[in-house]
């Protein structure tokens, strides 16, 4: 290299550092559709009010979208409201980028409370507590699910779709051929039936935790069960909020307790090594073989989809399926972990659009979906007696009757813990680390600032 | 277009000198304002494409809309781009024109590949979405991270034993296959090329089964556990063993399996190139085979055996797919692409994932520098 070329080279590189030195990505939020002041006033983004049309943005795509319109159907019928519905994957960055660009939809349906919670911050989305009775929607919605819309007090969606994950699954025939209880009130009489199992020479518990890139998600799902069954929402929002520390000791003794299955000496198929090897979705396969090599699955209302063809055509008579019991001094009544799909509206003074929430946030939402399969209801009052099958009435009363519904903890935890060092320091957990250290070193992980 | 730039000797003429100084003015306008049409009519026409796709049709006609616009324009800009040079005083004409072409070519290299390396090393001292300077906190964060030193390890480890081995097993493959008949040659060599042809996702997936873990007393549908098994053991879950880096060591088996076919291929017609006549005068001299392979021919390669060495030390060091694909990093598997992957990605921690990649970078600046060194000393040297 020449001195000269050396010279430009330099300065080439001289002027593009200037060039980039406070060059940063702004995080201004734009004018966006006109932010509410004080209370009362309205959030008027979204499309022209009073036309008899209503857009509507969300996650639901394929058979999902098919029920969802079928069951908007009736209601557009009796009330002349065009509801146009797109469906979009990554719902969570569009709707952030319309929002923004002052291109919002009159209604958005979240999955996940975390971008909602930023619109009601920056007065982006309407207060639903002027629009809705939301005492009565309170008390009709299973308890501690509107607490997830809620910011500063008021409620900024209506839940209209519900997934509980706080089930335990298990193949019916064997079971209660080997007569064990199909109702276990609290941890202990289940810690019993699992003991029981055990001495018969078989792991009671199933549990797969392998998901490619997210392996390690089930494990968390867990470690939030105990988290709210031992110590109840209140511990449970401090933990996700991050207002105590990840390493709280009552945290790492939910850890504890929890090895006492994961870890524990023959209470998990395969021990640690067969946990991290298995798939989630094949996790429950083995209960199905003659005879049983597990008996027990924690997993969510999905996990029936996991399951072989012929098991799912006689889904009743093939498995069984019990509410997570509560935890000895721990919170009464069934803690639920879950998640919610939830109604925000964005246009807040359009009538049609505030008669589509008031829809969508009523009881009577929902009948043809149920019909259709794959869908709960949130609320308590739901005619259980619509859903296609006993397995599904089951499930739904479990969760109706659910003492507090809590979203799974790890969404709602900063990315770079939830989808982060939760996954990747319970796997080290699992494979041996303590519950100290991996607590300590997701505490060391969560962003500061 | 090029023809007409190759200007023929001109008669002798009074002018002649005159000529050559003088700039044609409406040739240089009508280039520039040319140029600027051009692209502005595409910037315009490829913005709608986003913006009102609706007014197209269909994505067929817009596909066919970007191809020959796209390549109408390009042809058209540097058509007035050649005019407008032509336009200036011969002299500067003659110097000008060769840049004028690269200059375009050189604005994409720029765009894509220099912009964002500054804008990385920028983003590196910055915050988790880029928003607010925070200092070197990000390199304190990422030299203070078990993690990340877990991954230089793992890396220099990879470093160290793949493209040895590759090379090596190239070597050894090309030899044997050189004293094979012609046909048995071609079989050979296309049965370690084919897996060339595999992606390393692909390849990782294939692996994936031949890793595979079932519980005892389940049937193992893992080829690598079915042999294991077979022989008498416990299955075992390979990629979670950590003792002595097993685990690391078969996810390098994949890279070595892909790339031993390259290097073979080259190694092979190096070997094919060194002259008959060296290895007679070898033979004559009284050498025995060993010795003419290590005094005779390996000298004589050396050249190609660094090039594929440094090539695949480099493809080394980027390894991402296979990681991210069989342990996303797991059991202290981690290496730093996947790291800085799963941080920007994973984590949203653009600052950190900026500044891995910074590190990334600043490793592989010497390597690329050797290797340009060492490719312009193989041109001056043939």
């Amino acid at each position: 290299m020449s001195g000269r070329k050396r010279v430009v080279l330099a300065g080439g590189m001289a002027v593009a550092m200037t060039l980039l030195a406070g060059c940063l990505s702004s995080n201004d939020n734009g004018g966006g559709g006109g932010g509410a002041g004080g209370t009362g006033s309205f959030v008027d983004g979204g499309s022209a009010d009073n036309d008899k049309k209503v857009t509507m943005l969300g996650t639901f795509g394929g058979d999902e979208e098919k029920n969802f319109l079928a069951a908007l159907a009736p209601f557009e019928k009796s009330s002349g409201i065009d509801i146009q519905y797109v469906a979009d994957r990554d719902f969570a960055t569009t709707i952030k980028q319309k929002v923004n660009s002052g291109d919002a939809p009159d209604i958005g349906l979240f999955a996940q409370p975390g971008g909602l919670m930023e619109f009601a911050a920056d007065n982006k989305v309407q207060a639903l507590d002027s629009i809705l009775d939301v005492n009565a929607l309170n008390s009709s919605l299973v308890p501690g699910l509107l607490d997830s819309a809620k910011y500063n007090g008021k409620v900024y969606a209506a839940p209209m779709k519900l997934a509980g994950k706080s089930l335990v699954w298990y193949p019916k025939k064997a079971y209660t051929a080997g007569g064990y209880s199909t109702a276990p009130a609290t941890m202990t009489e289940l810690q019993g039936v699992a003991d029981k199992i055990k001495s018969s020479g078989t792991a009671p518990w199933c549990m797969g935790w392998e998901s490619a890139q997210d392996t390690g998600w089930v494990g968390t799902d867990w470690i939030e069960q105990y988290v709210l069954g031992m110590f109840g929402p209140e511990v449970y929002d401090q933990w996700t909020s991050h207002k105590i520390p990840f390493n709280d000791p009552r945290i790492i003794q939910a850890f504890d307790e929890f090895a006492k299955i994961a870890k524990g000496d023959g209470y998990v198929l395969g021990g640690p090594k067969g946990v991290l090897s298995t798939p989630f979705g094949e996790a429950m396969l083995p209960a199905f073989a003659k005879p049983p090599q597990c008996f027990l699955e924690r997993q969510g209302n999905f996990v029936t989809s996991f399951l072989p063809k012929n098991i799912q055509a006689n889904l009743a008579e093939e498995v069984g399926v019990f509410a997570f019991p509560k935890f000895d001094n721990g919170f009464e009544g069934t803690a639920m972990v879950g998640a919610a799909d939830m109604a925000a509206l964005f246009n807040g003074n359009d009538p049609d659009a505030q008669a589509v929430m008031k829809f969508l946030a009523s009881a009577d939402f929902g009948k043809e979906w149920a019909k259709a399969g794959g869908w709960l209801s949130p609320h308590k009052t739901f005619d259980i007696s619509l859903y296609p099958d006993e397995t599904t009435k089951q499930v739904a009363d479990i969760v109706s009757k659910a003492g507090v519904f809590r979203f799974d903890g790890s969404d709602l935890m900063p990315k770079a813990v939830g989808s982060g060092t939760f996954w990747s320091e319970l796997i080290k957990w699992e494979n041996g680390q303590s519950s100290k250290e991996t607590a300590d070193n997701i505490e060391a992980s969560w962003p500061k600032s | 277009m090029t023809t007409q730039t190759v200007t023929p000797p001109q008669r002798a003429a009074p002018d002649e000198s005159y000529a050559a100084l003088r700039a044609r003015p409406r040739m240089i306008i009508i280039g520039l304002v040319g140029m600027a049409v051009v692209v502005w009519a595409l910037a315009n026409l490829f913005l709608a494409f986003g913006y009102y796709p609706e007014r197209f049709g269909n994505k067929i006609v817009i596909a066919l809309l970007a191809i020959v616009a796209g390549v109408a324009g390009a042809a058209l800009l540097f058509w007035f781009l050649n005019m407008f040079v032509e336009g200036l005083p011969e002299r500067l004409t003659q110097g000008v024109i060769p840049y004028a072409f690269l200059i375009p070519g050189f604005l994409f290299v720029a765009l894509m590949l220099i912009y964002p390396t500054f804008q990385s090393i920028n983003y590196s001292f910055a915050n988790s979405d880029s928003t607010a300077y925070v200092g070197l906190q990000n390199y304190r964060t990422i030299f203070g991270d078990s993690e990340f030193w877990n991954a230089i390890i793992n890396n220099i480890l990879w470093l160290i034993i793949v493209p040895a081995v590759v090379v090596a097993f190239g070597v050894v493959v090309a030899v044997l296959s050189d004293k094979l008949s012609a046909n048995g040659e071609k079989f050979a060599k296309s049965l370690i090329f084919v897996p060339m042809a595999i992606s390393a996702v692909s390849a990782s997936a294939i692996w994936l089964l031949v890793y595979a873990y079932n519980n005892p007393g389940q049937a193992q549908t893992g080829l690598l556990n079915a042999i294991w098994v077979g022989l008498g053991g416990e299955p075992q879950a390979w990629l979670q063993i950590e003792t002595a880096k097993l685990n690391s060591i078969l996810l390098m088996v994949i890279l070595i399996w892909l790339q031993a076919g390259f290097a073979m291929v080259l190694l092979s017609s190096a070997i094919k190139g060194v002259p008959e006549d060296t290895l007679e005068a070898a033979r004559i001299d009284g050498a025995s085979e060993w010795q003419i392979f290590w005094r005779v021919v390996i000298p004589q390669i050396m050249g190609t055996i660094i090039t594929v060495f440094v090539t695949v030390f480099i493809t080394v060091l980027k390894v991402f797919d296979i990681v991210y694909v069989t342990t996303n990093g797991a059991y202290n598997t981690n290496v730093i692409a996947n790291l800085f992957f799963n941080k920007l990605f994973g984590a949203s921690e653009a600052g950190q994932a900026s500044a891995i990649v910074v590190v990334l970078l600043l490793a592989v600046i010497p390597l690329i520098w050797f290797q340009i060194r060492h490719f312009r000393n193989e041109e001056t040297n043939r």
